[in-house]
């Protein structure tokens, strides 16, 4: 579990998410650009930061909508070729976003829709991250989410770790003596 | 407002290189502190006199600016937590003075945390009477060949005395020669071997 100094899951929690208040909320209004007054209608439609969204999900005060990337058009691409789909760029923290909206959203397909994505992504991850030289950066490693990139890397340095070992020194035995031969004097 | 200022202070932080810093940015710090007393306000302004109990639209604004003031923190607490682990892995990876370049990016507090760092780490080391900070790496060998890069003289290691004169060559015990490697008086020609008993015998 992602500790509270875990910069990383701090970042991914700041994704905005779509929610409709059931509540009115005073003195807020610089959430809601399109507001006059410096508050927050009940029913109003507004982009929120997850962390904020989460805390006031639980307290029943808005209703999060599913965000796109767990839509039908990303499913639909998904489905089409998983390893094409571009989250590096547009949605960096796919798996864990998907994790922690999973349960406030009730949406049960989420769960089963990260698996299949990650499942299907993971067979041409692995075997290019094996392939994979280590300076050069390939074109499809801009397109792996966050958590996808950590494995990249494990399974590229690990790749290299191994060649090391393969070619080491076998069996040469050092010399512990230095300076010139020693001529032994037979007389 | 609402921690976004906070999150670019720790954007900047992530997407710096594993073991680096970017220099320490006091004014954004300051800047978030100061949205942290602004909602402050706000919220004393919206629980003023009311019952807390009844949940109207004062209180959850009230709440928001609770929560705003609390992911602050995190993200402010999260800034220096990393930035004090890379100070102290700079007491293990570079060695008890920072270069000039290092030195410029943290503020006064992190070069004294770096100080009292180092002090605490030297007693420790004092009372085991051992070097923690050589041989980071496991070596393969106990033995070491060197070159000597500039003139240190007669040096006594252990029973015998060895003369290092410039660009002369030795083959001490690692031990021994770690410290005049780490000051760049001696260059270590271990991967060299091979090459070495070519040139030499």
């Amino acid at each position: 579990m992602p500790g509270y100094y875990d910069i990383s899951d701090i970042l991914m929690e700041d994704e905005a998410v779509s929610v409709a208040f059931h509540v009115g909320a005073n003195g807020v209004g610089l959430l809601d650009p399109g507001t006059e007054t410096n508050s927050v209608e009940k029913g109003a439609k507004i982009d929120l930061p997850f962390w904020l969204a989460h805390e006031l999900c639980r307290r029943r005060a808005v209703s999060i909508t599913i965000p796109s990337c767990f839509g039908q058009k990303m499913k639909k691409d998904v489905q089409a070729d998983a390893a094409c789909v571009d989250l590096g760029t547009r949605y960096p923290y796919f798996y864990e976003f998907g994790c922690k909206l999973f349960p406030l959203v009730g949406d049960k397909s989420i769960g089963l829709f990260l698996r299949h994505t990650f499942a299907n992504r993971y067979k041409e991850m692995l075997s290019k991250s094996h392939t994979a030289s280590l300076n050069a950066i390939p074109k499809f490693v801009l397109r792996l989410s966050k958590e996808e990139y950590q494995l990249f890397e494990a399974a590229r340095s690990s790749m290299v770790e191994f060649k090391k070992w393969r070619v080491r020194d076998l069996g040469l035995m050092k010399t512990t003596i230095v300076g010139h031969k020693r001529k032994t004097d037979l007389h | 407002m609402y921690a976004r200022r906070a999150a670019q202070l720790l954007q900047e932080l992530s997407s710096c290189e594993e073991g680096q810093l970017p220099p320490y940015n006091g004014d954004k710090f300051d800047q978030v502190i100061r949205e942290c007393e602004e909602h402050s306000r706000q919220f004393q302004s919206l629980i003023r006199d009311k019952d807390i109990e009844t949940k109207n639209e004062d209180h959850y604004g009230s709440f928001i600016h609770h929560l705003s003031i609390i992911r602050n923190k995190r993200c402010l607490m999260a800034y220096m937590y990393k930035r004090a682990e890379v100070i102290q892995s700079y007491r293990w990876n570079v060695g008890r003075v920072l270069p000039r370049e290092i030195q410029d990016k943290l503020n006064f507090s992190e070069q004294e945390y770096f100080k009292d760092y180092c002090g605490v780490i030297d007693s420790y080391m004092k009372d085991l009477d051992l070097d923690l900070t050589v041989d980071m790496v496991p070596p393969k060998d106990p033995y070491i060949r060197v070159r000597v890069l500039s003139e240190i003289g007669e040096v006594s290691l252990g029973d015998h005395a060895v003369s290092l004169t410039k660009d002369s060559f030795h083959f001490l015990r690692r031990t021994d020669a770690e410290p005049f490697i780490s000051q760049v008086l001696l260059h270590s020609i271990i991967l060299m071997l091979n090459f070495e008993c070519v040139i030499i015998f």
